[in-house]
């Protein structure tokens, strides 16, 4: 994985005032620490960080002032709903050294028809060099049949890289699916328990009885108002 | 349908519907998910609405997930009561839904049909979402 350079400036005002003072300059506040080190507070191009992050374990070379640091990024908080990165905790790395990291699991192929594919682990850890990091690990689910059950142990990693999970750990479980019979009836008695009707007629079926429920106690209201 | 089995006080205050989600708002079991983006009540009816649109538009082959309980009491006086004579009696169940929250999760479907099962399950529920996937999600 080729590593991103950023520009970063070193903060010498903290708190949430300066943070929002930053963020409003298209700047992201982050730090870098590690190594037992002092961590060192900087600002850096929000654009800029939010393109190198668009892969989760991106490797960045921090440039502040004159020097030069190799970084991951180890949390990165965004804005729950816009998405845009508030700050970022950035680990300080050495070129050859393991980490550990959380690597994406990609599931591939059709397994068995009717069968359903669970996956336990929607990343699996690994431990690999800082400068060569995998980007996914893949998995080919290709013709499984239902009650096979793939373990961390069963996983072809990327070279360079080394399990972190326990090797009896399950990943992905391949099971039956309902039938569309089974289906139905579960949904059938869920509505009838609830109390909603079938069909699109009833787009606002959920909504009728708190709908009605407060027509009530308006007109309620209304009525004790004109008996006083 | 989903209701507590026991609570320890019968009827609450309503609860506070400032702020934005702390937690879950991001993917954790699915590929896909339904994200509020404004607050609001939910009612364990609502909730099982969207579940039953979701599941019918997907038929076999995919897996649903519920993350929000509606483990709330709300009261409701009686009609045409006048005030006073203590709180009413419990009308409704609800989950206390900030913006940011994901409340649903789906997997095991390709993503036109899956968006196509969350917009049919938004309609069913009471404030503005949207459809968020594992692969946009991502930084």
């Amino acid at each position: 994985m080729s590593e991103t350079t950023i520009q970063a400036e070193t903060r010498t005002e903290f708190g949430k005032g300066a943070a929002r003072r930053i963020r409003r300059a298209d700047r992201v506040p982050a730090v870098l620490y590690g190594h037992g080190t002092d961590p060192v507070h900087v600002s850096l191009p929000g654009h800029a960080l939010m393109l190198a992050l668009k892969n989760s374990n991106a490797l960045l070379s921090i440039e502040v002032g004159s020097d030069q640091h190799l970084a991951l990024p180890r949390q990165v908080q965004r804005d729950p709903i816009k998405g845009f990165i508030e700050h970022a905790d950035l680990l300080l790395v050495r070129k050859g050294e393991k980490v550990s990291v959380e690597v994406p699991l990609h599931v591939t192929g059709e397994p068995a028809p009717g069968t359903l594919v669970v996956t336990e682990y929607n990343e699996i850890t690994v431990e690999a060099e800082a400068t060569n990091i995998p980007e996914s690990v893949e998995l080919s689910v290709e013709g499984l049949e239902a009650g096979t059950q793939i373990l961390a142990s069963e996983l072809t990693l990327p070279a360079g890289s080394t399990l972190e999970l326990d090797a009896d750990t399950l990943v992905v479980n391949i099971t039956l699916a309902p039938t569309a019979e089974e289906i139905d009836a579960e949904l059938s008695e869920a509505e009838e328990e609830a109390g909603i009707e079938k069909d699109e007629a009833t787009e606002t079926s959920g909504d009728d009885a708190p709908a009605t429920a407060e027509a009530n106690a308006e007109a309620g209201e209304g009525d004790s108002s004109d008996d006083e | 349908m989903l209701i507590p089995r026991r609570v320890k006080h019968r009827k609450q205050h309503h609860p506070t519907r400032r702020g934005a989600a702390k937690g879950g708002t991001e993917l954790a079991f699915g590929d896909f998910g339904i994200q509020a983006v404004e607050a609001h009540y939910v009612t364990n009816r609502q909730i099982e609405s969207a579940r039953i649109a979701m599941t019918r538009h997907i038929k076999r082959g995919g897996k649903v997930w519920i993350n929000i309980y509606p483990d709330r009491p709300l009261t409701k006086k009686p009609a045409e009561t006048r005030m006073g004579s203590g709180k009413g009696s419990p009308e409704w169940w609800i989950a206390n839904v900030k913006p940011g929250r994901i409340m649903f999760e789906l997997s095991g479907v390709t993503e036109p049909v899956a968006r196509e099962a969350m917009r049919r399950a938004i309609h069913k529920l009471p404030m503005k979402c949207k459809f968020v996937s594992r692969e946009g999600s991502e930084f």
